[in-house]
């Protein structure tokens, strides 16, 4: 269509709308069409080679698929639904792409200016219901602000700290007439998305970095988010300080990272843990002390003075009092940082986590990687899968234990390799979020852990994989229960497990319905081979089924809201460090 | 005010905050008071003395601490230009400044 640029013919809103989307980098959306978005996709086969449409079978899918897709690729996903229930229907993929900094853009229809307000069909609140979980919401009533609208939704989705973005295109404004004038946008008088850090605030940081003797540094989404995993790893080079990672900062630095000494939180390891409630300095870089970190915060790395370094503003101070806050970009931070701290070797304390490892080990992750005999594990499942992959797999989740397990039991060979649903934890995540990045990436493996509750929560997008051919794989680790309420009514509820007992189908017939390969497992010597034929060809979907121990409970545990340092290993042992 | 006060005594506040005159903002800002359980006593929007800026004049009582951090997320509000709170009104001209000095070089 470049004779129309050219020439300044007029174009529809419709077409408008589309070629934004092109100039702003977009190949592909996620979306469903309607009544009231009708117009867009009537012109969307003119855009065909340049725009990949991905008809989803629900529109919470789209908006899934969208982060899984930004998520993996460091691009802006995209959506495009229509009015009423097909923007409802995005509603808790945009709460999640909020609270996880994700950056989509969510163009869904609506009805003309003349109807709004007057409960016309379709209709409903979008801004409304949207403003106070997205980073900014907007309805476009004219054609000639389309691409103003456009331009700024994706400067906003992308810059700073990330979040979903939502035009709310109105009938008017698709079936309108304007010229394309091609704009862009950098800048917003009234949005300033990266503060710069003040020298004093990194110099005072430095020298409590400097005299500190048991420094501990722990990260999340942030380094990913800012591509500043090179200067968290020449930081932790240079300072020789043990690190740890939140659910959503994992892959940032590899597994193999002399530094990184494994996840926090409830289900994290007992190291970092251990060192947050032992350190003296605490420098959290990118996170933003989620109650699933700190369990009491009353009690939170007590011991230690705090250094807060995020993007944010309104996280510093929110949850934690920090000592200093340093707001900014990480990776700008720690450039600096790296260059103001003194170089150290070692750390008298280095050692300590090496005793919670041996303990962790031996209690915890032997018995559930490496059990021997018995019902194949979960765990052991996610570590079987690791091996296979190197590591290299991008490796998504749904919500539950599956997900605290592949956290657990993964390795990350290089950065976004983990994507999952941090804040929100919406089951339903896994199977859009991971044809998303698949789409994203199609040269990486893209596996999927994903529970027997969670599948069916979105298990209609299989008729999307297999429309598109989208190779992911999908590991079902079937335990008959919803695993994660189960495992808290075992243990806080009196074991009384109301409503948690799934009765399943029968997923091979399911697969096979949908034309996708399938293996199912019980036995554990038919794991590996079964593992192997599932990663044989990238390109090609799988469903691998693995009949898992029912009542596997996910240890350590710290009970909500207990301190951080009341890890239970087991149902009746907790541990205790130094003993 | 020492920390135990700040998490704890509830006092009058003023919270100004300037904006683009953009549609919603209004319920968005509400809202940000809704979810923190904090009650508006007194709300008044008006255009400001700049153009093309609105002002919002909302009272409430809370603690500081609350207040702080409930002020910094209405500031984040992409069509926010900046908030203030203050335990005594009355600081009009001073935020006049504020806000022309934020707004200096970037009249795109
Ligand atoms: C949409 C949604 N509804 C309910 C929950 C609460 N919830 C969290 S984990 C879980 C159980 C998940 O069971 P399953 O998908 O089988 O995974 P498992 O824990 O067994 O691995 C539930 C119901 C949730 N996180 N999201």
């Amino acid at each position: 269509m470049d004779y129309v640029t050219k020439n300044k013919v007029s174009l529809s809103g419709a077409e408008i709308l589309l070629e934004s989307l092109i100039n702003h980098g977009v190949d592909t959306v996620f979306g469903y069409p309607g009544g009231q978005i009708v117009n867009v996709y009537d012109k969307l086969p003119l855009y065909e080679d340049r725009l990949h449409h991905i008809l989803v079978r629900h529109e919470q899918g789209a908006i899934h698929a969208a982060q899984g897709y930004a998520r993996a690729s460091h691009r802006i996903g995209a959506v495009m639904v229509t009015s009423g229930p097909g923007a409802t229907n995005v509603v808790t993929g945009i709460a999640d792409a909020m609270i996880d900094s994700t950056p989509v853009v969510v163009v869904a229809g609506q009805v003309g200016t003349k109807l709004l307000g007057t409960d016309a069909f379709q209709e409903t609140d979008f801004i409304g219901l949207t403003s106070p979980i997205s980073k900014w919401a907007y309805q476009i009533r004219r054609t000639e602000d389309i691409e103003w609208a456009v331009s700024r939704a994706f400067y906003i989705a992308g810059s700073g700290r990330p979040g979903p973005v939502v035009l709310d295109f109105t009938r008017d404004a698709q079936v309108g007439m304007a010229e394309l004038k091609g704009t862009t946008c950098d800048f917003i008088r009234s949005y300033r998305p990266i503060p710069e850090p003040s020298e004093e605030s990194m110099r005072i940081a430095a020298s409590m970095i400097n005299k500190a003797k048991k420094p501990f540094l722990v990260y999340g989404h942030g380094i990913i988010l800012s591509e500043a995993e090179k200067e968290l790893e020449a930081f932790l080079d240079k300072s020789n300080i043990p690190a740890g990672s939140t659910l959503l900062g994992l892959s940032a630095l590899s597994t193999d990272n002399p530094h990184y000494k494994g996840m926090l939180g409830m289900h994290g390891n007992l190291a970092t843990n251990t060192l947050t409630q032992r350190c003296d300095l605490l420098i959290a870089v990118g996170m933003r002390f989620d109650d699933r970190v700190t369990g009491n915060v009353s009690t939170y790395a007590k011991n230690a003075k705090i250094i807060h370094i995020d993007i944010d503003e309104s996280e510093i101070g929110k949850i934690i009092k920090t000592d200093v806050g340093i707001l900014g970009d990480a990776k700008h931070v720690l450039s600096r940082l790296t260059e103001l701290i003194d170089k150290r070797e070692s750390y008298d304390w280095q050692m300590e986590d090496i005793m919670c490892n041996a303990v962790e080990k031996h209690k915890v992750i032997d018995p559930e990687i490496n059990p021997g005999e018995g019902y194949i594990n979960p765990g052991e499942v996610v570590a079987r899968v690791a091996d296979k992959t190197e590591g290299k797999a991008i490796v998504v989740t749904d919500v539950g234990q599956n997900q605290m397990l592949a956290a657990r039991y993964s390795r990350f060979a290089q950065s976004r390799s983990m994507i999952t649903s941090g804040g929100l934890g919406t089951m339903g995540f896994g199977i859009p979020a991971a044809m998303g990045a698949k789409v994203a990436m199609p040269d990486r493996q893209v596996c999927l852990f994903v529970g027997d509750g969670g599948m069916q929560m979105t298990i209609q997008e299989l008729g999307t994989i297999m429309q598109e051919g989208i190779g992911l794989k999908i590991i079902l680790l079937n335990n008959n229960w919803l695993g994660n309420v189960r495992q808290w009514q075992e243990l806080f509820y009196g074991e009384r497990y109301s409503a948690t007992r799934m009765v399943n189908p029968d997923y091979g017939k399911i697969a096979s319905a949908y034309d996708i390969d399938y293996a199912f497992v019980e036995k554990r010597e038919d794991l590996l081979p079964a593992i192997d034929k599932m990663l044989s060809d990238p390109t090609k979907p799988f469903i691998l089924e693995v009949h898992v121990k029912e009542s596997s409970l996910v240890f350590p545990m710290i009970a909500p809201g207990r301190s951080v340092d009341e890890i239970m290993l087991t149902s009746d042992e907790s541990f205790e460090y130094g003993n | 005010m020492n920390l135990l006060n700040m998490e704890t005594e509830e006092l009058y506040y003023e919270v100004t905050v300037y904006t683009e005159n953009q549609v919603g903002l209004l319920s968005s800002i509400a809202g940000i008071f809704t979810r923190r359980s904090l009650n508006i006593d007194k709300l008044v929007v008006f255009p400001s003395e700049i153009p093309g800026v609105h002002k919002f004049s909302i009272r409430t009582h809370t603690t500081e601490e609350k207040m702080k951090q409930t002020v910094l997320q209405i500031e984040k509000k992409v069509d926010v230009i900046k908030a203030f709170y203050y335990e005594h009104p009355n600081n009009t001209q001073k935020e006049y400044e504020a806000v022309r000095k934020f707004l200096q070089g970037h009249e795109k």
